[in-house]
């Protein structure tokens, strides 16, 4: 095989795996198809064309494959969009395997369109886009050295350094294409089992358990992944946001893990009101993303009301219904993969009659006191508050304390009976739980309400919205105050709040995440509506320009904006009609062109200026003895191409076969003569 | 091939017994002119296309025998017009004569109304007396005193100047030259031919030889039929696109003409009937380009007579090689 045929093959394997990633990052396809679709395209890098004999025998598998999907899509646990675009790639993969010839690729890269086109239906991530246009690149450099090859006789290397400039223009076109592509598959809509209803890269790593337990060993890995994201009105326009958005709360704490009294408290409501709202209520639109993991409805501190949700899953979005628990936790009634919903919440600082509208159980349990609690505990609490009684004031003493006296740490110090005495008396450091349960119980020793709330801390900015990764995972004391109700007091040092890894780790994600945030504003949220804001923008007169508002005249930018349009529109209007213009090669061209490859191979090539006419003339002035031979096949080419008698069907294989016998024949007397001499 | 051209002419004329009877023409021609064959066929090129001849050579290398072969193997009428400084128009085109008996003026024609006339060193007549060949080469016809009198056809006029010995001479205006399809010269014949023509005519006239092989009504055939060839639009363009080459190219102050590019489309027309062909290919195109062009295209150098008409052929040998013909 030759190089350039070897090369055309990798990139062509790999322009497929492009394809196939395309629907792969989605996470929505089944892990078997992943496995062979992989295992299908590694053989055929390394050469392994398992399929090349039997092609027909061996897609009797895919037969299999398909029963397979068939069944579970009928059973309900696969889409059908998912599934059709499964099957796409274990086609692909069967082709990749087979003996390469022009059809196979053809019906590689056909394959590959479709499983763009799959992709776009299933995610329409930012990382799709990638895959689209490393597919685009990668096909057109493939189909592109197919056309030289094709047009390169045998045994002559490929041009490589003469193509490289018309491949440089193919590769510019497709990277075009596929971003054209890329911006309007999901403005389409084409995008049919729901917006961001993957779980991406890997699996979800957060989401509320129904415990809390203190202890463990190893290190709590500061995981950068974005869980959430959020857009605030009003928004406080601000790159960092220290709030405390709360997911539940925990009241009972045996010792060693935190607990709430649990149960269902409210089923299946569409809208939940937790708390009567106010005038001053901050708004919130959240979306929590795949890597969340969790049912669990997050919201700002203190959250009011939470509803128009919608849960998406592999099998589309839906209005979800949503259920209060008992702990302050509003969830999701049905699992998705990620979902959306609105929150208002009142400004931090206590909600009143919160305390009241509990249970009496719950009541009860803010005091509640774990059995064996090591007396240090109370003592030292006495100690520091040297009788300060008042709720707020004795929480934050007790808290500033504890900021000051212990060490926060992400290693865990190892389970332990009294994992709070081991905090306060033994290691004197701890992570956010530590600190959060230390707080929440010395305040209970003195008589003083309060329970331990878990959620995030912090929000970081990413163009209008602020978003909140798994590393912002936090827990903090909420304290009973007399007449505001549940204030929140965090006992964690302020810098370690958040645990993020590592910073580099962090900015790449930072950058990923303003990159696909951006797309995500600019593209498929950008609705008709926001166009027509733009275009209005743009034609409006400038604020306080009255001159112009008399005028009544677009602005300059408008004429501007509009005439880089028109130079737009006008160059791709050449460019279209230069291409459309462009003369179709003739089936009399194309043959002509293998003659001359059939010539070249008895080492009869004509001269740069000179036609077949001309060479067939010039050999026949030579006497040389192919002439007999070649002369019928050119004045059938002159008639076919210049005399309007078209070459019939099968006749210029038969010309070609006449004439590569003559020029065999040729060589071998050549070579006899060659031995003989 | 003994079959009489007679025979031949009653046939139904096609590209087969054209290119046969074009070779009788030819041979005949190389029986008056030995060694230039190639010459000889594009002088039948040229009769064939109905294009006019320019022969451009010193003298005594056989220019006006060459046109008198023509006319007789063609069998067309003849007339012999020697050019000089004193030859006035009426002297070509004819007069009206008073006729005492009648009273009445009656045209006499010139010896321009035959068949084949050959205007011998032409740039030694007055510019006026040359324009008055420009409507009969054009038109095939002569207007005089208001009256227009037709040439026979087919009518074909074969020129001849001296290229070297200008003095005293008027070159012919480019309005002139761009009218004759082919300017094409001779030179002399190569050693062994002059050596046979020595030892085997022994001084008998060359013209002795040259047989009628064909009619005037047969010419007027191969032209109807070499018109008819088809005429590809790939080859069209190719011939527009050489023009443009020409009219493009640093070295040439005035390109081909539109009358060039139509007398190059004529003259290949005829010239694929050697082939037997009834279509034009890009080969004949490039066979008659130089012949018919090289005259037509103004050099911006000062090079004058044989060096320029050189100079000419090369550029368009060049250009040649230089646009892509249509594959």
């Amino acid at each position: 095989m030759r190089q350039g045929a070897r090369l055309r093959l990798v990139l062509r394997d790999l322009a497929s795996g492009c394809a196939f990633a395309s629907m792969a990052v989605s996470g929505q396809l089944p892990l078997w198809t992943l496995g062979l679709y992989a295992v299908g395209l590694v053989s055929a890098l390394a050469g392994k064309r398992l399929f090349a004999r039997r092609a027909k025998l061996t897609a009797l598998l895919l037969l299999g494959v398909a029963a397979v999907l068939v069944v579970n899509v009928t059973a309900g646990t696969l889409n059908l969009v998912v599934a059709a675009c499964a099957f796409a790639g274990l086609i692909s993969a069967h082709r990749l395997l087979s003996a390469p010839d022009p059809a196979t690729d053809g019906q590689v890269h056909l394959s590959g369109l479709l499983m763009v086109a799959g992709g776009a239906a299933l995610s329409g991530e930012l990382v799709y886009g990638f895959f689209l246009i490393a597919f685009g690149v990668l096909a057109s450099l493939s189909l592109a050295l197919g056309v030289v090859e094709a047009s390169v006789p045998d045994g002559e290397p490929l041009p490589v350094r003469a193509v490289m400039p018309p491949l440089s223009v193919g590769v510019g076109f497709a990277v075009a294409g596929a971003m054209a592509f890329f911006i309007l598959f999901p403005r389409l809509n084409w995008n049919m089992t729901g917006p961001r209803a993957a779980p991406g890269l890997g699996p979800a790593t957060t989401g509320f358990s129904n415990t809390v337990r203190l202890g463990g060993t190893g290190t709590i890995k500061g995981n950068p992944r974005v869980v959430l994201r959020a857009t605030l009105n009003p928004d406080p326009g601000v790159d960092a946001l220290g709030a405390y958005w709360v997911g539940r709360t925990y009241d009972i704490f045996d010792g060693q893990e935190w607990t709430s009294a649990g149960g269902v408290k409210r089923m299946r409501e569409p809208l939940l009101t937790l708390r009567p709202g106010g005038d001053n209520l901050v708004h919130q639109r959240v979306e929590l993303l795949p890597a969340y993991g969790g049912q669990t409805l997050i919201a700002l501190e203190t959250p009011s009301r939470l509803g128009n949700a919608v849960a998406n899953s592999t099998t589309g979005s839906r209005r979800a219904p949503l259920q209060e628990m008992y702990g302050g936790e509003a969830r999701f009634a049905e699992p998705g993969l990620s979902y959306s919903y609105e929150a208002y919440s009142l400004p931090p600082g206590g909600s009143g009659d919160s305390f009241r509208r509990l249970p009496s159980v719950e009541q009860d349990a803010l005091l509640a006191l774990p059995e064996a609690l090591d007396p240090r505990v109370s003592q030292t609490a006495a100690r520091i508050l040297n009788g300060e009684r008042e709720p707020l004031a004795a929480a934050q003493k007790l808290a500033t304390w504890l900021q000051r006296e212990f060490t926060y740490t992400l290693e865990l110090s190892g389970d332990h009976e009294d994992p709070l005495a081991d905090f306060l008396f033994e290691r004197k450091a701890g992570h956010c739980e530590h600190f959060a349960t230390a707080l929440t119980l010395m305040l209970r020793t003195q008589g003083i309400r309060a329970r331990l709330a878990t959620g995030f801390f912090g929000g970081e900015r990413v163009n209008d919205a602020y978003i909140l990764r798994a590393g912002d995972a936090h827990a903090w004391t909420h304290v009973l105050v007399p007449e505001r109700g549940f204030v929140t007091v965090d006992a964690t040092p302020p810098a370690h709040r958040p645990s993020q890894g590592s910073k580099w780790v962090q900015q790449v994600l930072a950058l990923y995440e303003a990159l696909e945030s951006r797309w995500r504003n600019s593209v498929v949220d950008y609705s008709f509506r926001d166009q027509v804001d733009v275009a209005r923008a743009l034609v409006r007169p400038p604020k306080g320009s009255e001159k112009a508002e008399q005028r009544r005249l677009p602005p300059p930018r408008a004429w501007g904006a509009a005439l880089v349009a028109g130079l737009v529109v006008y160059v791709a209007w050449r460019a279209v009609t230069r291409l459309a213009g462009r003369p179709r090669p003739l089936d009399a061209t194309r043959f002509v062109d293998k003659v001359e490859a059939v010539l070249a191979s008895a080492e009869l090539s004509r001269r740069a200026e000179e036609t077949l006419e001309e060479l067939d003339a010039r050999l026949a002035r030579e006497h040389h003895p192919l002439t007999r031979a070649l002369s019928p096949v050119t004045r059938r080419y002159l008639e076919a191409r210049f005399g309007g008698r078209p070459l019939r069907q099968g006749e210029a294989k038969q010309l070609l076969r006449t004439l590569e016998d003559a020029v065999a024949q040729h060589t071998r007397l050549t070579a006899r003569a060659s031995r003989a001499s | 091939m003994n079959q009489p051209a007679r025979v031949l002419a009653a046939a139904a004329p096609s590209p087969a017994t054209a290119h046969t009877t074009m070779d009788r023409i030819a041979a005949e021609l190389g029986r008056a002119v030995q060694g230039k064959e190639a010459q000889a066929r594009l002088v039948t090129t040229c009769v064939v296309s109905s294009g006019h001849l320019l022969l451009e050579d010193v003298p005594g290398v056989g220019k006006t025998t060459l046109a008198e072969a023509l006319a007789r193997s063609c069998g067309l009428s003849f007339a012999r017009i020697q050019f000089t400084a004193d030859l006035m128009p009426a002297d070509i085109l004819g007069a009206q004569i008073f006729q005492a008996q009648t009273a009445t003026f009656q045209f006499r024609p010139g010896p321009l109304f035959r068949q084949l006339v050959l205007a011998d060193e032409l740039n030694r007549a007055p510019p006026r007396t040359q324009s008055a060949l420009l409507e009969a080469m054009a038109q095939g016809q002569v207007s005089l005193d208001g009256t227009t009198h037709a040439l026979p056809a087919p009518f074909t006029v074969v020129a001849t100047q001296n290229p070297v010995d200008f003095s005293g001479t008027y070159p012919l205006p480019d309005s002139q030259l761009d009218r004759f399809m082919v300017r094409m010269s001779l030179g002399h014949p190569a050693p062994e031919v002059e050596a046979r023509l020595l030892a085997t005519r022994g001084g008998a006239p060359a013209l002795d030889a040259v047989k009628t092989v064909s009619s005037p009504e047969e010419v007027a055939q191969l032209r109807a039929l070499a018109a008819e060839q088809r005429l590809d639009p790939a080859v069209a363009d190719y011939v527009v696109r050489l023009a443009r080459a020409t009219r493009e190219h640093g070295d040439i102050e005035r390109g081909a003409s539109t009358r060039a590019v139509l007398a190059l489309g004529a003259a290949a027309r005829a010239q694929s009937l050697w082939e037997a062909r009834d279509f034009v290919t890009p080969g004949d195109v490039r066979a008659v380009l130089v012949p018919c062009w090289a005259h037509r295209v103004l050099l911006r150098s000062a090079v004058q007579g044989v060096a320029a008409r050189d100079e000419a052929a090369h550029l368009l040998e060049e250009l040649v090689r230089k646009v892509p013909a249509p594959r």
